[in-house]
């Protein structure tokens, strides 16, 4: 396999002022496939947002060679988006200004931006809500915008942190599968991160453990279940082989 | 019919809370007015409802209400938008260096919590009681409303916004005018609203002092005439005004930040 996204030998320390430096990656690999969907689980504050944040170009590791499409990554871009747990949408701006933001940002028209975000904003199921602020829409519809937000400047790489987290267990379900639809479709490169074991193997085509912080790739697990997914492979014996394999690999590195 | 039908509001079930508020200033007044029926009543030293009434048509028609008036806003105006631009100016600096908060938030505080009216008399030593005077001891009163809920403002500006809006390659102008000025404006017009009625007590006190116009020095001259109903017509305006202004700035929030309401 050809790596999309490769990382080797990153590094990275917090030195947060009045408390101790805190390493955050150690030594960490990564290789992401174009197209693929690589989840990874790890204990809490193991590094994997962090991560994300170094991809998406806002935070510098401290050594490292990290390279995307095999040129070494400088800084934000349009190539990646990020969709992020408290979905960070503006709060004084309606659905259609949110998902346009970053057209804006690139300084397009207001004509053209409305040609990307229309057929996006149907996409994710909101048409009639272009008008409506964030305060008006529940949690799974604020998700939903965020999403085509970041799939609006068509990047290659949709970086996801923890997504779903903030939603209540039955809107997960129903996002994860609307996300393995909309993935299917665009084809994008997908590095998804999650504290829910059961999320990753029916998302991804790969399953990587990290280890507690200082993190760093303990293990990957590779997904041969059949594809378009349903609901119902959750309950089948390989499904559940798998998710006692990745629990039995993460459970060392919790600490409670 | 089905159980289900909704029971009919009547109007007064609708209107309930403008109807409740009315009535309290309806038997206010009314009160006020027939306590004079058993109380002795003289007109050099109290007044009441009917008389104020006549005073303040009284003062309307002849125009010196709107002369004072006049005269008055004017110091108002320069003293109130000098506050807003120092204000805010100061507040975003503070809210954004955390040297400078730490270096001025003490001082700030202090002026924030003195009477400063306090001063009034020396502003006019040293100014005058012109225009100048006046304006300087309503910008005195009303500038630090603006400087903390500004550096309020720009302390709430959400991390993540600002990391959305960089991590999709925006600019530091893109910041400044996606993120943090609509998050800063709701506090500035929020710290409006206590500076207006600052600002109005500043100029009440800046005529009280050293004035020989304005509807300040009306109260007072009024007031040393004996002639109380008129005085109390000319209080009567000035609450107007505020409730006026206050409750306007309320509103215009309202339309120009619907995302505010459900916050």
């Amino acid at each position: 396999m050809q790596a999309y996204i490769s990382g080797r030998n990153v590094n990275l320390t917090f030195r947060p002022p009045n408390r101790g430096p805190v390493r955050a990656l150690q030594n960490f690999d990564i290789d992401i496939g174009e197209g693929e969907f690589l989840s990874i689980v790890g204990p809490s504050g193991c590094g994997k947002s962090t991560f994300l944040n170094v991809l998406l170009g806002l935070i510098k590791p401290d050594s490292g060679d990290i390279r995307m499409d095999g040129k070494p990554l400088a800084g934000p871009g349009t190539d990646r988006a990020m969709v992020f747990q408290e979905f960070g949408l503006l709060p004084w701006r309606t659905v259609q200004a949110n998902v346009e933001l970053g057209l804006e940002l690139k300084g397009m028209s207001s004509d053209t931006r409305r040609e990307v975000s229309q057929p996006l904003i149907e996409m994710i199921g909101l048409s009639g809500f272009e008008g409506h602020f964030p305060h008006e829409l529940s949690g799974g519809m604020k998700q939903r915008v965020g999403l085509a937000r970041a799939l609006a400047t068509d990047p290659n790489v949709l970086l996801m942190d923890e997504p779903f987290a903030a939603l209540d267990a039955q809107t997960r379900d129903l996002m994860q599968v609307e996300l393995l639809r909309i993935w299917q479709t665009a084809k994008k490169t997908v590095l998804f991160v999650t504290h829910q074991i059961e999320e990753a193997i029916y998302l991804s085509d790969r399953v990587m453990v990290m280890t507690k912080r200082p993190g760093r790739a303990k293990k990957i697990f590779k997904i041969d279940l059949p594809r378009p997914r349903d609901y119902e492979m959750r309950v089948t014996p390989e499904f559940n082989e798998l998710k006692l394999q990745i629990w039995n690999e993460l459970k060392d590195e919790i600490t409670v | 019919m089905s159980d289900e039908a909704i029971p009919r509001q009547s109007f007064t079930d609708k209107h309930r809370k403008v109807l409740l508020g009315g009535l309290a200033v309806a038997i206010f007044l009314a009160a006020w007015q027939a306590v004079f029926l058993v109380v002795p009543f003289n007109k050099l030293f109290v007044s009441k409802p009917d008389l104020i009434w006549d005073a303040l048509v009284d003062l309307i028609v002849s125009g010196d209400l709107m002369r004072d008036l006049a005269i008055s806003a004017v110091p108002f105006v320069y003293g109130f938008s000098a506050a807003v631009v120092v204000g805010v100016a100061l507040g975003i600096v503070m809210g954004w260096r955390e040297r400078v908060s730490y270096a001025l938030d003490p001082i700030m505080t202090i002026f924030y919590a003195s009477p400063l009216v306090a001063l009034a008399p020396l502003v006019i030593v040293f100014f005058g009681v012109g225009v100048s005077g006046k304006a300087i001891i309503i910008f005195v009163l009303s500038v630090f409303p603006f400087i903390f809920n500004a550096q309020a403002g720009v302390r709430a500006v959400d991390r993540l916004l600002i990391n959305v809006v960089r991590s999709m390659g925006g600019t530091e102008r893109d910041l400044y005018l996606k993120v943090i000025v609509p998050s800063v404006l709701p506090y500035i017009v929020a710290g409006a609203r206590i500076a207006v009625g600052r600002g109005l007590i500043g100029i009440l006190v800046g005529e009280f002092f050293a004035a020989s116009e304005g509807i300040g020095y009306a109260i007072a001259r009024f007031g040393d005439l004996f002639a109380l109903d008129r005085m109390f017509a000319c209080i009567f305006a000035i609450m107007v005004i505020a409730v006026v202004l206050t409750e306007g700035i309320r509103w215009a929030e309202r339309a120009a930040f619907p995302w505010r309401v459900g916050q």
